[in-house]
């Protein structure tokens, strides 16, 4: 693995029982890259993302995540491997609704000994970041789409990661709200030098990335 | 443990929160119901002898003399030996004794039922001496009489009269309310217990049938340690013979013929059916809960909480919940205990102990004691159906938080 390598899969599979969804992939991402999966609905990208990412065990092949690989690792390991370097945003947001703005960005912080002050100072810099100072104390029933999907990119951010993974992040919003969403995520890439796989199936949003994967049928086809 | 996540949890699905408490308290409340109801019969079949002062009573039936005249002894309580209740007083577990001496007194032209007292004892119808309600109490080494106020107003017997039973005069010196006293040893004249004795030594009809010494008596009334009176009255039977009587509270528990009163094992059995229901009530309830909760427990797992994070922020919310339905439950049982406390039960006295003759008026009639039911929750009872609450949350909860936990985030979170 090369220096600036951040995430590396070799020779990935998955299968559920006969369906082999992902074939043989290899696939590495670099220290501050912005790269998108992109592929028809499907054709396993979500999967791939799911095995990169430690959410899933592959059948075959191996994971390497800042220089640790993580596919023999347990649940649990898994777990605290993902709080301390790895942020997730998911195309249905995925807030906890009884938790305000402010907590669900604290969410990971909540099993760390730390102060409640601590993790509000941490939930509410990043809010603010993404414009939503005032909105600390809303539930996600009181957010439009943008704003939660703003939520969750600042939970992904509240532990620094170094990479994070973006499954159809702005799949659930419309065109305006979504190039918001964009913007953000290609500043933080730019500004903060964050490392971002992102997942989508449009191939304009691809654009603005420094690379392209295009994946069919379970493999990757460039 | 996130508390702040907890109480946000419990508050906004309050549905769920509600419906988990509500289910759970029921079963809490059966539970600290029956238990209370149980207890109460037990303290109930408890009163006729301890308004005696009384935990075991003794007396030993016999034979009636053909011709009813002059003292003699009712046929359900005929002579104790001395010797045999020096006997019972040595028993271990025997704690004070007191005696009496219950005469039926034909007089040509009156009945009376007499019983001899010991006027200083704790132990037995001397407890009397607080139902005076005119006059004094008897004194001691004075033939005199008490007589039962209802009598005395039905034979136009007053304060200072000299009344005469079995050709022995006695001054009145006092009134006395029965009523108030257990149904137990009441009499319509009571006299100190030296001077019933002279009547029964003196009668003809009372040594033929049931040869009598002074110094015996016909009643005990025995104060035992409380787990030794189930075995001492077997040794009191084992005394006197199968011709005894003794009283105990188990005795008259049994008389109430109910199934609270009856048998722990019912109390018991329906105790652990409560419990069940309870529990069983909590698990289905807070499984559907926790399996709505499956795509959060999905994004905790993601952003990185372990399986232990899941499974006691789980356990946590779960232990509030029950804490919270054994508190309801609690009052459930205190308003059901006090509505149950304005019940009456009635305890059938024996026909034994019952002092009134059965050929005379109202002598044949069932004697009961009334009272009300005294239902009441004790502390113990109170802390023990909390702490199960708790014990029932930690145990769903642990087990439901352990099912979910091994739930993989990637079969959850996959987008719609």
């Amino acid at each position: 693995m090369s220096k600036s390598t951040i995430l590396s899969g070799t020779d990935l599979s998955k299968k559920y029982g006969d369906l082999e969804v992902v074939k043989g992939v290899s696939l590495t991402v670099n220290e501050g890259e912005f790269v998108c999966l992109v592929g028809k609905s499907g054709c396993g990208k979500t999967t791939l993302l799911s095995l990169l990412s430690g959410l899933e065990k592959p059948t075959k092949g191996r994971v390497s995540l800042d220089g640790r690989e993580i596919t023999t690792s347990s649940e649990d390991e898994l777990a605290l491997f993902r709080r301390d370097n790895v942020g997730f945003i998911f195309q249905s947001f995925n807030l906890i609704p009884t938790l305000s703005a402010w907590e669900n960005v604290a969410l990971p912080l909540f099993p760390i000994k730390i102060t409640s002050e601590e993790r509000r100072r941490r939930a509410t810099e990043l809010l603010e970041k993404m414009e939503l100072g005032h909105r600390m104390d809303h539930l996600p029933s009181a957010l439009s789409g943008g704003e939660k999907q703003r939520v969750a990119i600042a939970r992904a951010l509240v532990n620094h990661p170094k990479i994070i993974f973006a499954d159809e992040p702005i799949g659930n919003l419309d065109s305006g709200t979504g190039e918001a969403i964009m913007g953000i995520l290609n500043k933080l890439h730019k500004e903060e030098g964050v490392a971002i796989l992102m997942v989508t199936h449009e191939d304009e949003l691809a654009k603005t990335a420094n690379r392209l994967i295009r994946m069919k049928d379970g493999e990757i086809m460039s | 443990m996130n508390v702040r996540y907890m109480m946000k949890e419990l508050y906004y699905q309050r549905r769920r929160t509600l419906m988990s408490i509500l289910g759970l308290s029921i079963g809490i409340a059966l539970l600290i119901v029956l238990n209370s109801l149980s207890l109460a019969y037990r303290q109930a079949a408890h009163v006729p002898l301890k308004e005696i002062g009384a935990d075991i009573t003794v007396q030993r039936s016999g034979d009636v003399p053909k011709d009813l005249a002059g003292a003699v002894f009712p046929c359900s309580a005929v002579t104790i030996h001395k010797e045999e209740v020096e006997k019972i007083q040595k028993l271990p577990g025997v704690r004070g004794i007191g005696t009496g001496l219950l005469l039926w007194v034909f007089d040509p032209n009156r009945a009376w039922i007499v019983l001899g007292i010991e006027k200083e004892n704790s132990i037995g119808p001397s407890l009397l001496r607080s139902s005076v309600t005119e006059g004094r109490f008897l004194e001691d080494g004075k033939p005199e009489a008490l007589v039962e106020q209802a009598y005395a107003r039905q034979f136009g017997i007053r304060l200072n009269d000299t009344i005469s039973v079995a050709d022995k005069k006695f001054p009145v010196v006092g009134f006395v309310d029965a009523s108030r006293a257990a149904k137990i040893a009441v009499a319509n004249v009571y006299l100190p217990i030296k001077e019933a004795q002279n009547l029964a030594v003196s009668s003809k009809e009372l040594q033929s049938v049931s040869p009598y010494a002074p110094g015996d008596v016909n009643l005990l009334f025995i104060k035992a340690d409380q787990e030794k009176i189930t075995s001492l009255a077997s040794e009191m039977k084992g005394i006197l013979g199968n011709k005894a009587t003794v009283a105990t509270p188990d005795s008259f528990l049994k008389l109430l013929g109910n199934l609270f009163a009856l048998s722990d094992k019912f109390t018991l059995a329906a105790s652990l059916i409560a419990i069940m229901v309870a529990v069983l009530i909590a698990f289905k309830t807070m499984a559907g809960n926790i399996a709505e909760r499956a795509r959060e427990i999905g994004v905790l797992k993601a952003v990185g909480w372990t399986n232990r994070n899941v499974v006691s922020q789980l356990m946590s919310e779960s232990i509030i919940q029950c804490f919270m339905a054994g508190i309801l439950g609690l009052l459930i049982a205190l308003v059901a205990a006090y509505g149950l406390s304005f019940m009456k039960v009635n305890i059938p006295i024996p026909w034994e102990m019952s002092p009134t003759p059965h050929f005379l008026p109202g002598g044949g009639d069932q004697i009961f004691k009334t009272l009300r039911l005294p239902v009441h929750v004790p502390w113990s009872l109170a802390f023990f159906a909390i702490a199960l609450s708790v014990i029932i949350g930690g145990m769903t909860g642990g087990l439901l938080g352990r099912h979910i936990s091994k739930i993989k985030p990637s079969e959850v979170l996959r987008h719609e």
